[in-house]
């Protein structure tokens, strides 16, 4: 089934480091509005993460049918997803996933933090995980 | 991700690391080795504060992020937890390691096993070259606790404490 999905990391710093564009149907015209929808959605994010102490902040805004679902670490980093499936299980499986690639490229002692993720190797990863959940 | 080292290997690193700082590459300058095995420390700090919150929700206030690092972090690091928190409720908290492990190969007074010392002149006082030689080895685990700390959000300064050794305090100033 065709899905659109926008994936983005954005540093404590409010820099996105890293995004992809992982949804399974084609890239359409109205592509350039989702890392719009995505920064937009990033005021929210943070009044809603000093309210819990959950990791997964589920939909936090809806633009159409498109849901945006976020993930923030410990080290106040937010994954962001734009999706209009409604597999919640299979995202937070994705977002686990991708901290875990993303404390590797941390530990790599060559990486500045908050820099972008240029990793060729990430981003294959991170494409095959969201063909895999979501 | 977790595969472990050898505990004697981290030894032999640190020791190496402190003691090529101190005495090849910043000899005559003590302040600009402590400060780069500091940052050392920080970027270590850092990463391994990533690495450790990953299973765990997230944290409410600073407090909790203090008890993180007295509990699961330092057991992580050091196999034990910090014996003792002091704070004084005003952004100063004083973690007391009652045997700190990274210290334990330090022996107290100015034996020939300790190169630093045998070095020094015979007629300066040993203690004091002890000291520093032990000071400068607690750069690495400030920095570590800064590093850990910052990348939690609370920006801190940290010293280290060694009026009784093999006891040893640290002391975090969160700046206001």
């Amino acid at each position: 089934m065709a899905s659109t999905a926008c994936f983005i990391i954005v540093s404590r710093n409010d820099i996105p480091i890293y995004e992809a564009e992982v949804g399974s149907a084609p890239k359409e015209e109205a592509a350039h509005q989702h890392q719009f929808i995505l920064h937009a959605a990033l005021d929210i994010v943070q009044d809603l993460a000093w309210t819990t102490s959950a990791m997964f902040l589920k939909a936090v805004e809806r633009f159409n049918d498109l849901v945006v679902s976020v993930y923030v670490t410990a080290g106040h980093t937010r994954l962001m997803l734009l999706h209009d499936s409604r597999n919640e299980d299979g995202i937070k499986s994705f977002f686990q996933e991708v901290h875990e690639l993303y404390i590797k490229i941390l530990l790599n002692p060559l990486y500045l933090s908050g820099s972008r993720i240029t990793s060729s190797h990430f981003d294959t990863k991170v494409r095959a995980l969201a063909r895999k959940y979501l | 991700m977790g595969r472990e080292v050898a505990e004697s290997c981290v030894d032999g690193v640190i020791m190496e690391m402190v003691s090529a700082y101190c005495n090849r590459f910043y000899s005559s300058k003590p302040e600009l080795a402590a400060r780069r095995i500091e940052a050392i420390g920080f970027q270590v700090g850092h990463q391994l504060s990533e690495r450790y919150t990953m299973e765990r929700p997230r944290f409410s206030d600073h407090l909790e992020a203090i008890k993180f690092i007295c509990k699961d972090f330092w057991s992580e690091l050091f196999k034990k937890q910090i014996d003792n928190l002091k704070t004084n409720h005003r952004g100063t908290f004083v973690l007391q390691d009652n045997q700190f492990r990274w210290l334990t190969h330090i022996s107290i007074d100015a034996s020939p096993d300790n190169v630093e010392a045998s070095q020094q002149d015979s007629s300066s006082p040993t203690s004091n070259n002890a000291a520093q030689f032990t000071s400068m080895h607690l750069y690495f685990p400030c920095g570590i606790i800064r590093g850990a700390l910052t990348n939690l959000g609370i920006p801190c300064a940290v010293s280290a404490d060694i009026s009784n050794l093999p006891a040893c305090s640290f002391v975090v100033r969160i700046k206001a």
